[in-house]
């Protein structure tokens, strides 16, 4: 499962965005992990996450953090998205501090993540992950500023079609930009949607799109 | 999956259209019903029985697949490396993600892919549903009577030696050719106390293009797996 690993865009676009993961592991800390998820979600939550949610209750946006914390199991998987690198730096230090136990994996541009883990006293990234891009008939690909929106969510919940229709229904007047990206937010069921991003990068598709009619 | 439904005149009510799903290129992702997006509430989910039964597994998030027992498409791969020890140093994962991002793809194309990595050396990942629905994983041949089904995206996982990288991505480039559709193409590494990432100068000799952005196990799951001897 890779749903954080092939977000798109470039270095200045993605400094901002990170996907932090708790995750028990099957057959070795899974049996009494609840606690532990609950405690690093609470790490997490005190931190400022802009998104935060699990795969099967969903995220802020389309339920309370009450709600994830109370469906939290052994073997739930857990995850936040932050905005900005001084967060996870915070972050970090809390869990070096803590010690949830469970294992713990950012997304993000690796070279800020190796640096948030060296001003937090963590060493080095233990194990890591690149993508290599997209292959086959890229032809079948929406447009790239479609993608940067689109690959935020791995699990393809917001469609480049969707991502079309804010486009059209902000032009129209029918929703802000906020409100826009608080749909799409609603779609991406685990939490990795990245608000913040979002708006930014939707205020950068407008005017790359015209609309036929405006009502 | 792109715009899959068609509008329709209905043929004994004048002037009313209505609305059909276009099943054949429907995932059964299930994203319409969460976002609630009919105003009338006519959407819903027809039986899905075997082979149709893949699509959700491999579409919907929401869905575990009890082999793995992670939700959504894939297994706990390199999240849970640091107590699992899944891939020890001069081994590298790969995945390949057939229909990401946002296209969708055959379980045809699925077979294609596997069954160029099979004779590689490539070792598929056990818990992993597409694994599962091998009808023979030493040759990555998948059950015939899931061939005609898709999803929006099911990963290809596993790993192999650390020097079989270059004939298995030379592979997984034959088998971009054949397919119908896209795929994502993932590879892992452990990164070795001193911060060595074993993948890097193989990638660079190659010539493969690879994300600055990557997903990093911090290493702080207890017990810790015992990677060296010094440990």
């Amino acid at each position: 499962m890779t749903h954080s690993l092939h977000r798109r865009g470039d270095s200045e676009d993605l400094k901002g965005d990170f996907v932090v993961l708790g995750c028990p592991a099957t057959g070795i800390n899974k049996p009494g992990s609840a606690p532990k998820t609950r405690e690093f979600l609470s790490l997490c939550y005190k931190n400022g996450p802009v998104n935060l949610g699990d795969m099967k209750t969903g995220n802020i946006y389309n339920t309370t953090m009450d709600d994830i914390l109370s469906h939290v199991t052994d073997g739930t998987i857990v995850q936040c998205t932050f905005d900005n690198r001084e967060k996870i730096v915070s972050l970090l230090k809390d869990l070096k501090e803590k010690r949830p136990g469970i294992s713990v994996i950012i997304s993000g541009i690796s070279d800020i993540v190796q640096q948030c883990m060296e001003e937090a006293g963590l060493g080095r990234i233990h194990t890591i992950e690149y993508s290599l891009g997209t292959w086959g008939r890229k032809e079948l690909l929406p447009e790239f500023e479609i993608l940067k929106t689109h690959t935020m969510c791995g699990h393809a919940m917001i469609g480049a079609n969707l991502i079309r229709k804010m486009v059209r229904d902000v032009k129209r007047g029918r929703k802000t930009v906020e409100e826009a990206c608080l749909e799409m937010a609603k779609c991406c069921t685990c939490g990795n949607y990245n608000p913040a991003r979002g708006i930014k990068l939707l205020k950068e598709l407008l005017p790359l799109y015209m609309v036929h009619s405006l009502y | 999956m792109g715009r899959i439904q068609t509008f329709k005149r209905h043929d004994k009510i004048p002037g009313r259209v209505f609305i059909e799903i276009d099943q054949e290129r429907c995932t059964d992702c299930g994203v319409c019903l969460r976002a609630n997006i009919c105003p009338v509430k006519a959407l819903y989910q027809p039986e899905t029985p075997w082979p149709r039964e893949v699509r959700s597994i491999l579409s919907n998030p929401l869905i575990e697949f009890k082999g793995s027992q992670v939700p959504g498409r894939g297994t706990e791969e390199m999240k849970t490396n640091d107590v699992s020890g899944r891939f020890r140093p001069g081994e590298v994962g790969v995945g390949i993600e057939l229909g990401r991002p946002g296209v969708g793809a055959y379980f045809r194309d699925v077979e294609i892919v596997a069954m160029e990595l099979a004779p590689l050396g490539y070792e598929f990942a056990g818990e992993n549903p597409i694994t599962h629905f091998m009808s023979d994983k030493k040759t990555g041949k998948l059950r015939d009577d899931i061939l005609a089904e898709k999803a929006t995206s099911a990963i290809v996982e596993g790993k192999c030696k650390l020097e079989n990288l270059p004939a298995i991505l030379e592979a997984i480039r034959r088998a971009s050719k054949k397919i119908s559709s896209v795929f994502t193409v993932e590879v892992i590494t452990k990164v070795s106390p001193e911060g060595e990432i074993p993948i890097k100068p193989v990638l660079e000799r190659l010539g493969y293009w690879y994300s600055i952005n990557t997903k990093n196990n911090m290493g702080l799951g207890e017990p810790a797996f015992k990677f060296y001897e010094d440990q």
